[in-house]
């Protein structure tokens, strides 16, 4: 193949993508979905849910104050600190919960596979910025929060090629 | 020639006095960023072309293994795969055999597929990360937007089966973490097929493209010999026609189970080492649908572990194919939780012996098509 013809067939290759459809996602209109509620894990069988690993969810009627999860996070990140929470549950004698610090978490989810209460889960919620390092910090109040999220961008695969949508 | 130095008083220990040559001048490309990642190449220049090169890795050293030891079996696989976050999935491979040794585990066959899966699914998404930046170092930014965005196909998927984009921690000892989701089966296929159609099509523009033959093609040219002396591994080895893939040769998992095809080009130079890689992810699209046909479609996923495993007193070693090439751990136990000793050795490492070499007698211009052409990756380097 002349070096002529080897130029036109590179060129001609990316011109014919000019007709193809966008394939990037507009990111804070368009939000890509995810497969479940986000990762969560059986503690009887074992083996953990697929799902995003994202910001947590915090049971507060079923965590023990245990400090499994704490445990967990010592040899990975230190993220996980147990404080005092003002209300009374049954099972948590001690009244400590987790509070999370995402400025250091690395979202692995080994504290969730420590958790043997069903307590802890991460949920679809990603967008976690802050202006200071104090914002970045989640009580368990507000980790029990159920995070709204509205995420429906699908990867749509035709003859015309990929994109989002 | 200038006239030599010699030191007048003796010169405290580490200082050393070299001459100084007018025709020849010593040049620091980086340490910000060469490439990705800190590393630096210290090159002799006599006009436009290199006569010594003396690459210095060590910048971004993290300290892996000494961090291994005070932590647990579970708690290590976080950051053991720091070093190549975009191949977290195959640096973690070796690690996770190898503690399955050590701890005296079986695992499930059809982790072992899904495990299969995700490191091929991690190769390919490793090898357009390093495509992307050399079609950027060569000047073709098309080739940069190509792979980094058909790379998210696979970063996709990934994040349906992991629910990280990079930096997995999927794999631990005795399975996988989560099964795949339902109808993971058909999403993976259809969206495998038509990553192999678009990579197919870099063929015209890059590959089969006459600039980029003019630029590559012996250059940094790394004979068979040599290639074996040096104990380069990987797309380096296969470029100059060692016929070498851990795959074939020590089969982990299912390996033996499928039909691997390993590609082996024979000029040795910049333009084969950039070929190989790209002929390894046909090659990979191929395996996961393989795996994906012969996987059990259902059973366990993970042998359960006790929470503390305890490694028996022993030492093993254990490698895999990496997108780079072998990637071994060595774990010594002494019946603790934690590794006694950890090490790690990395594919990126051994490559980078071959650079001084291949850079003798080159023009400078030609540096970045040769350095990037080892498959390095700095930060994997120095662990």
């Amino acid at each position: 193949m002349g070096t002529a013809t080897g130029i036109i067939k590179a060129l001609n290759s990316g011109i014919k993508h000019l007709a193809v459809k966008r394939f990037t996602l507009r990111y804070p209109e368009q939000k890509l979905k995810f497969v479940g509620d986000g990762y969560q894990f059986d503690p009887e069988s074992g083996v953990a849910i697929a799902g995003l690993k994202g910001r947590h969810m915090l049971f507060h009627d079923h965590c023990t104050g245990c400090q499994l999860c704490s445990i967990a996070c010592e040899g990975v990140a230190e993220a996980i600190a147990m404080v005092k929470v003002p209300d009374k549950w049954g099972q948590n004698a001690k009244s400590i919960m987790p509070q999370i610090d995402y400025g250091k978490c690395v979202f692995c989810g080994l504290c969730v596979d420590a958790c043997p209460f069903y307590a802890l889960y991460m949920s679809n919620d990603y967008e976690l910025s802050s202006f200071t390092k104090e914002g970045l910090i989640y009580t368990p109040a507000q980790l029990q929060v159920k995070p709204q999220v509205q995420q429906d961008s699908e990867l749509i695969i035709d003859k015309r090629g990929a994109r989002h949508g | 020639m200038a006239e030599q130095v010699i030191p007048t008083k003796k010169m405290p220990p580490g200082l050393q006095v070299e001459n100084v040559d007018d025709r020849i001048m010593t040049l620091n490309v980086g340490p910000q960023h060469p490439g990705s990642g800190h590393m630096r190449i210290i090159v002799k220049i006599d006009g436009d072309y290199i006569v010594d090169a003396d690459p210095d890795p060590g910048y971004v050293h993290r300290g892996e293994e000494k961090m291994a030891e005070s932590r647990n079996y579970i708690t290590n696989i976080p950051h053991l795969e720091r070093p190549v976050i975009h191949d977290s999935c195959n640096i973690l491979y070796p690690y996770v055999l190898g503690v399955e040794d050590l701890v005296g585990i079986e695992v499930p066959e059809r982790a072992k597929y899904v495990r299969v899966i995700a490191a091929e699914l991690n190769r390919c998404i490793y090898i357009q990360y390093w495509l992307a930046i050399y079609g950027i170092f060569l000047g073709h930014s098309t080739m940069f937007m190509w792979p980094a965005g058909d790379r998210e196909l696979l970063i996709d998927l990934m994040e349906k089966i992991t629910g990280a984009r990079v930096t997995h921690a999927y794999f631990i000892p005795g399975g996988v973490r989560n099964d795949v989701p339902a109808n993971f089966e058909d999403v993976c296929l259809r969206q495998v097929n038509y990553f192999e159609k678009r990579i197919k099509e870099y063929a015209d523009i890059f590959y089969d493209n006459p600039i980029l033959k003019a630029r590559t093609e012996d250059t940094g040219v790394l004979s068979r010999e040599d290639a074996i002396r040096l104990g380069t591994t990987g797309s380096v080895l296969r470029a100059s026609g060692v016929d070498y893939d851990l795959r074939i040769k020590e089969p982990y998992d299912v390996y033996d189970e499928l039909d691997v095809h390993t590609n082996v080009l024979k000029s040795g130079d910049s333009y084969a080492r950039s070929k190989i890689p790209w002929l390894d992810m046909l090659e990979s699209c191929n395996i996961i649908r393989q795996a994906l046909e012969k996987m059990p479609k259902s059973g366990s996923i993970r042998t359960k572990l006790k929470p503390n495993p305890k490694g028996r007193e022993d030492e093993v070693y254990r490698r895999v194919e990496s997108g780079r090439g072998s990637a071994g751990c060595h774990i010594i136990s002494r019946g603790k939780p934690e590794p006694y000793r950890l090490k790690l050795s990395v594919s990126s490492f051994r490559n980078l012996i071959a650079l001084p070499y291949l850079l003798k007698g080159e023009k400078l211009g030609n540096m970045p098509a040769v350095y990037w052409s080892l498959n390095y990756w700095p930060v994997e380097a120095d662990r």
